[in-house]
């Protein structure tokens, strides 16, 4: 009796088994064009046909620590926050301004007044209408020396916001500060529910309230945010009904996802997998340079890279052109300062540092260190960056500088540089829509971004390219200081990414950004 | 199974040592196992000389290449020769299996024997609780967590999975003492007015050697996945030293397009940990003819 | 009975009281500042200070320690340092999936297991024996993260069956989440599968060396019948209950399977703390780990207590 009944139950777990791989088999083989959608639906229709499909997979390449625009610091939040909240000024695809929550402003003849004309009848997610009221409150929200947020130093010239009437608003500054517009397209210039924030305090980051064009549903960490379309939207309602953000912090496991199905979307692809997405079909992929700049910071405060001469060996050792053929498969552009191609304020006559191991020998001879010296590199865990340092040890090696790689998490890398408790550190800038953004806060130095670089000339070019209006001549004031910054190696700069997302074919009305943000407000499936 | 070895005087020894060299050449597995932990420690001690290529070169021309008559085994992601580097990674499995148990073997030994022969509050409540305590984690996760608070690195990464292990050597030890101390030879010891020094390090150590051999082969297995694993996480050795476990994490990337990166190392903890376990197991056998 | 669960009870509670110990220490010797952690970059000083006052970071060890026992045993694990949620909240929530991924790869580790040990027993000293033994020496020596990825090269690459990763409730589309399941749980099964495989081995031998069995014998029962009948009932015993035992290494082994597989359950949980040195999570899972090890090996000591009356006399004391 025993032994049947054992029989039985191997064989129907035998078959259990097996029917799971076979259905899986078949499936493959048979249904080429399955998209598996049916998983996330509630209701059963699993059946249903593609072109009603109107709810957005997205894979992104992390899990957003922050839902509270006012206190993010990482790239990664602003993805969602595209979704969730307007801006009072956004980018178009080409970097220019256009009206979002500010329907149009004005500047005074001094350069210090802007007048803001608000949109009106647009209401928060929870009701709370949006008037200038609320723009001030956002606005002191984050200049409140006691909140520390880490937009108050992009805000720091702001003196005071004043409420005209209920649509407009009055913002002025201690001194003209040309970047001010552009420092609204991003956090600085999201909106969030005053009555929200005063109800859930701390809170209000695990469920946010915003006047976006999706409002917030759910959040299960390190697994899913889901958002779903806001219905009294102020401006054309989207399409899409639903967006499940889903955080594939491993690049693989995020391009097999888009594969398989189950992303209709994902951010960052990996450069290794750009030439094969091209081919697959039913992928696309949009393609756009960003605003950014990679490279290495240099510890200015401390041993070795004190010396200019040591830092300009290193960044004579260091084959860019390499770099890009082997960890970026030339999916990205060789950099010479931090002003990438897509700023108007580029200027291809500076030119990108060639290898040259001889020189960079001399170099290392005069500053007393004929025979190398020793550094530590601080890396992301993440392929790419551990193979670029490899990568750069190798390089260096040649001229007899021995790099120790460390591997430590963001936050870990930026403890460091805070505290100058490190040498060098593989580390970039998502970058801003005015180039201020990117030369400024790295160049300068009370600049927010830079770990111990001060030259009296360059602050006087950046501070002067502050007040100056004429693109031009800003543009010039940049060079400048750029040419001098690559002269010392302030900085050294490797590239500028090119961004690539990938999305199935069936998705339509996407737009790539420079600021590398995916807005899904005018997606659709078809 | 307790393994119970049945020493009595010391005239048979001899013999029995012999009985059992006969049992462990008769079981074939165990033999190769002995076989290949011997290739593989020549493999690492004269790595410079096997392996055809600087583990480290990189080419900018060759990478990702599949195995060809220049590079056996491929190149990687950095066009570096995969089998150089898989030859030069036993180094750091093989030194990883022996230092962490050497630790474990370091601390274990010595509390597991005075725990034993003294007992007491302190054997009872806390040693052995403590032992209970550390068993109860995931090795691995503790191991990690470990790792990670240390700072990652190859030393750290011995010392944790040493850590994780001590308990396992504590408690066999100690049981071991606990069987052993009733034992006429103790007593005579004892009797004779030996110090509890001598009788500890020196009559009870001695006889507890067998078992403790076999822990620390199969041990040294666990503690080469360990490192392993560790490496795979990013918390082991670190670039440019060639370790098998992050060559395998950063193959694993390349799966469609250059398999042979993550095929070859595993291929070699496979061959590398099997070969201790079968070594392990053997001696196990040969040391207690009843379990056969 | 009741006073040896009273005791091993109260002995459950002391390997307790050592395992938050070591949690405990493990985080607080490690460098690096929470309250700078999660003030990021700009922080001003006083800021710090009067968030590790709040956090009670200021206080000596021994009174922190005890802040945070009193804590956890009224179910409070801090929060997190990169989000703020609630740790435990976290853990509890990707705990089904963990279960789920363990309860499939116990079934498949059975699968395999019992086939292959009752074969290897009955057939003790044959080639079929050998296979038996080489199997579960290399189910025991084959790294598990290493079997993963192979088996998504196979199944997902060269193949195409299956998925080669993620994660979808069971309840939300069953064949998906099964078929997702599949590699995760056959990594971690075949080890299991394998020191099961040896365990039967060893159990199956014994017992079939013992009186009962040869009395079936001498009533002239055949002899495959002996082995379904009576061995196997009785060699199962300590296999169960051992294999209970064996939740600790199959947690850890979760650790890897659940991050070659991208299956969001405890195991990754704590791997992406650990390289996130989100330590209160780290801390918060580790513990909850342990305290599963303790209670389960308490349940199964009692259980085998209960099946096994032999082992009362010395059981608590093991």
């Amino acid at each position: 009796m025993n032994r049947k009944r054992f029989f039985w139950l191997w064989t129907a777990l035998l078959v259990l088994m097996l029917a799971v791989t076979g259905c899986g088999g078949a499936d493959q083989a048979g249904s080429t064009n399955t998209n598996g959608d049916g998983n996330q639906t509630e209701t059963s229709s699993d059946s249903s046909s593609e072109p009603g499909k109107t709810e957005l997979i997205v894979g992104m390449d992390d899990d957003p620590p922050q839902m509270d625009p006012h206190f993010s610091t990482a790239a990664v939040d602003r993805q969602t926050y595209q979704s969730l909240y307007d801006k009072l000024i956004d980018i178009d695809a080409n970097l220019n301004l256009v009206p979002q929550l500010a329907e149009d402003w004005e500047i005074s003849e001094d350069g210090k007044v802007y007048t803001f004309f608000l949109r009106q009848g647009v209401t928060f997610h929870d009701g709370t209408p949006f008037n200038a009221e609320a723009v001030k409150f956002n606005f002191e929200r984050m200049m409140d020396p006691d909140a520390g947020s880490p937009r108050a130093s992009e805000l720091s010239p702001v003196q005071e916001v004043r409420v005209v009437d209920e649509y407009t608003v009055e913002v002025e500054l201690d001194a003209p500060f040309s970047p001010f517009l552009a420092v609204l397209t991003d956090r600085a210039g999201m909106m969030v529910s005053p009555t929200a924030v005063q109800e859930k305090g701390k809170d209000f980051s695990n469920s946010p309230v915003g006047t976006g064009p999706f409002q917030f549903v759910e959040r299960v960490v390190q697994d899913r945010i889901v958002l779903e379309r806001y219905d009294d939207y102020w401006g054309e309602l989207p399409k899409v009904t639903k967006i499940t953000i889903i955080p594939y912090a491993d690049e693989n496991v995020r391009v097999t996802n888009l594969l398989s199905g189950d992303a209709d979307i994902i951010n960052r692809v990996p450069p290794k997998e750009i030439e094969k997405l091209k081919q697959s079909e039913g992928i696309e992929l949009a393609e756009t340079g960003t605003l950014g700049f990679q490279g290495l910071y240099l510890n200015h405060k401390g041993e070795p890279f004190n010396n200019a001469k040591l830092r300009k060996a290193l960044d004579l050792v260091i084959d860019r052109e390499a770099i890009k053929k082997v960890v970026m498969r030339d999916a990205v552009i060789t950099a010479a300062g931090p002003i990438p191609p897509s700023s108007w304020a580029y200027d291809d006559s500076l030119e990108v540092v060639q290898r040259d191991v001889e020189k960079a020998k001399q170099l290392m001879a005069e500053a007393g260190y004929p025979d190398g010296f020793s550094f530590t590199l601080m890396i992301n865990p993440k392929p790419v960056e551990q193979q670029m340092g490899e990568m750069i040890q190798s390089m260096a090696a040649e001229a007899g500088i021995d790099v120790k790689l460390e591997i430590v998490e963001f936050g870990t890398m930026l403890d460091k540089m805070d505290n100058h408790e490190f040498h060098a550190s593989r580390l970039g800038w998502s970058g801003r829509t005015d180039p201020d953004g990117n030369v400024y806060p790295l160049l300068h130095s009370t600049g927010y971004i830079n770990y111990g670089y001060s030259n009296p000339e360059v602050d006087g070019l950046l501070e002067q390219a502050r007040q100056e209006t004429a693109p031009d001549k800003r543009r010039a004031l940049y060079t400048e200081a750029t040419k001098i910054a690559q002269d010392e190696a302030a900085y050294i700069f490797l590239y500028h990414e090119i961004d690539y997302k990938a999305y199935k074919d069936n998705l339509k009305g996407f737009t790539p950004y420079p600021d590398t943000m995916m807005r899904f407000h005018h997606v659709y499936f078809e | 199974m307790a393994v119970d070895t049945v020493i009595k005087t010391d005239n048979p020894k001899k013999r029995m040592v012999k009985d059992m060299w006969g049992r462990f050449v008769q079981n074939k597995l165990a033999v190769v196992g002995g076989i290949f932990i011997f290739l593989l420690i020549f493999m690492a001690v004269f790595a410079p000389w096997i392996a055809p290529h600087d583990p480290t070169k990189q080419s900018y021309e060759k990478f990702l290449h599949a195995p060809d008559s220049e590079n056996w085994f491929g190149t990687d992601e950095l066009g570096r020769d995969i089998f150089s580097r898989v030859i030069y990674g036993s180094r750091v499995s093989l030194e990883a299996g022996l230092i962490s148990v050497g630790i474990a073997l370091l601390i274990g030994v010595p509390i597991g024997l005075l725990s034993g022969y003294y007992r007491g509050v302190l054997d009872e409540y806390i040693v052995m609780r403590f032992t209970d305590a550390m068993l109860s984690f995931p090795p691995l996760v503790l191991a990690l967590s470990m790792a990670a608070v240390l700072g990652a690195g190859l030393e750290n990464a011995m010392i944790a999975i040493g850590l994780v292990f001590t308990p396992n050597f504590i408690r066999l030890i100690r049981a071991e003492v606990l069987s052993q101390r009733e034992r006429e030879y103790v007593e005579a010891a004892k009797a004779s007015g030996i110090s509890d020094f001598r009788i500890i390090f020196f009559h009870l150590l001695p006889n507890c050697l067998p078992p403790i051999l076999v822990q620390a082969t199969l041990s040294i297995a666990a503690a080469i996945i360990a490192e392993a694993s560790l490496s795979y996480l990013g918390l082991g050795t670190q670039p440019p030293t060639p370790s098998w476990g992050s060559m395998l994490s950063m193959g694993q990337g390349y799966l469609d397009t250059a398999p042979w990166i993550a095929i070859w190392p595993g291929v070699f903890i496979f061959i590398t940990v099997l070969s201790f376990n079968l070594f392990g197991d053997g001696i196990r056998d040969a040391l207690d003819p009843r379990m056969k | 009975m009741l006073s040896f669960i009273i005791r091993r009870f109260g002995l459950m509670l002391v390997i307790l009281l050592f395992v938050s110990i070591i949690v405990f220490s493990l985080i607080h010797i490690t460098p690096g500042d929470p309250a700078r952690m999660m003030l990021g970059q700009e922080a001003t000083e006083e800021a710090l200070q009067a968030l590790r006052h709040q956090l009670g970071l200021d206080l000596p060890l021994y009174q922190q320690y005890f802040n945070w026992i009193t804590g956890v045993v009224q179910g409070d694990l801090g929060n997190s340092l990169k989000d703020n949620s609630d740790v435990l909240q976290v853990i509890l929530q990707k705990l089904p999936v963990t279960i789920q991924m363990t309860i499939f790869s116990f079934l498949i580790a059975l699968m395999i297991a019992i086939p292959a040990g009752i074969i290897s027993a009955t057939r003790k000293g044959t080639l079929w024996d050998y296979g038996g033994t080489l199997f579960a020496l290399s189910g025991v020596s084959i790294p598990p993260f290493w079997l993963g990825i192979m088996l998504i090269f196979f199944f997902s690459i060269q193949l195409g069956w299956l998925p080669p990763s993620g994660y979808v409730e069971p309840w939300v589309d069953l064949k998906k989440s099964l078929l997702l399941m599949l590699m995760p749980a056959l990594s971690l099964g075949v080890r299991l599968s394998a020191e099961i495989t040896r365990m039967l081995r060893s159990s199956l031998l014994e017992v079939l060396r013992s009186d009962f069995i040869r009395t079936a014998y001498s009533k002239g029962l055949l002899e495959r019948g002996v082995v379904f009948g009576h061995a196997i009932k009785n060699a199962l015993i300590p296999v169960v209950t051992v294999s209970g035992l064996q939740l600790a290494t199959f947690l850890g082994g979760a650790v890897i399977t659940e991050t070659i597989f991208a299956v969001p359950g405890l195991g990754r949980l704590v791997v992406t703390s650990i390289l996130t040195r989100d330590f209160p999570m780290v801390q918060g899972a580790v513990l909850f780990m342990a305290f599963m090890v303790v209670t389960v090996n308490f349940l199964v000591d009692i259980l085998y207590s209960i099946l096994d009356p032999r082992i009362k006399l010395e059981g608590g004391k093991k």
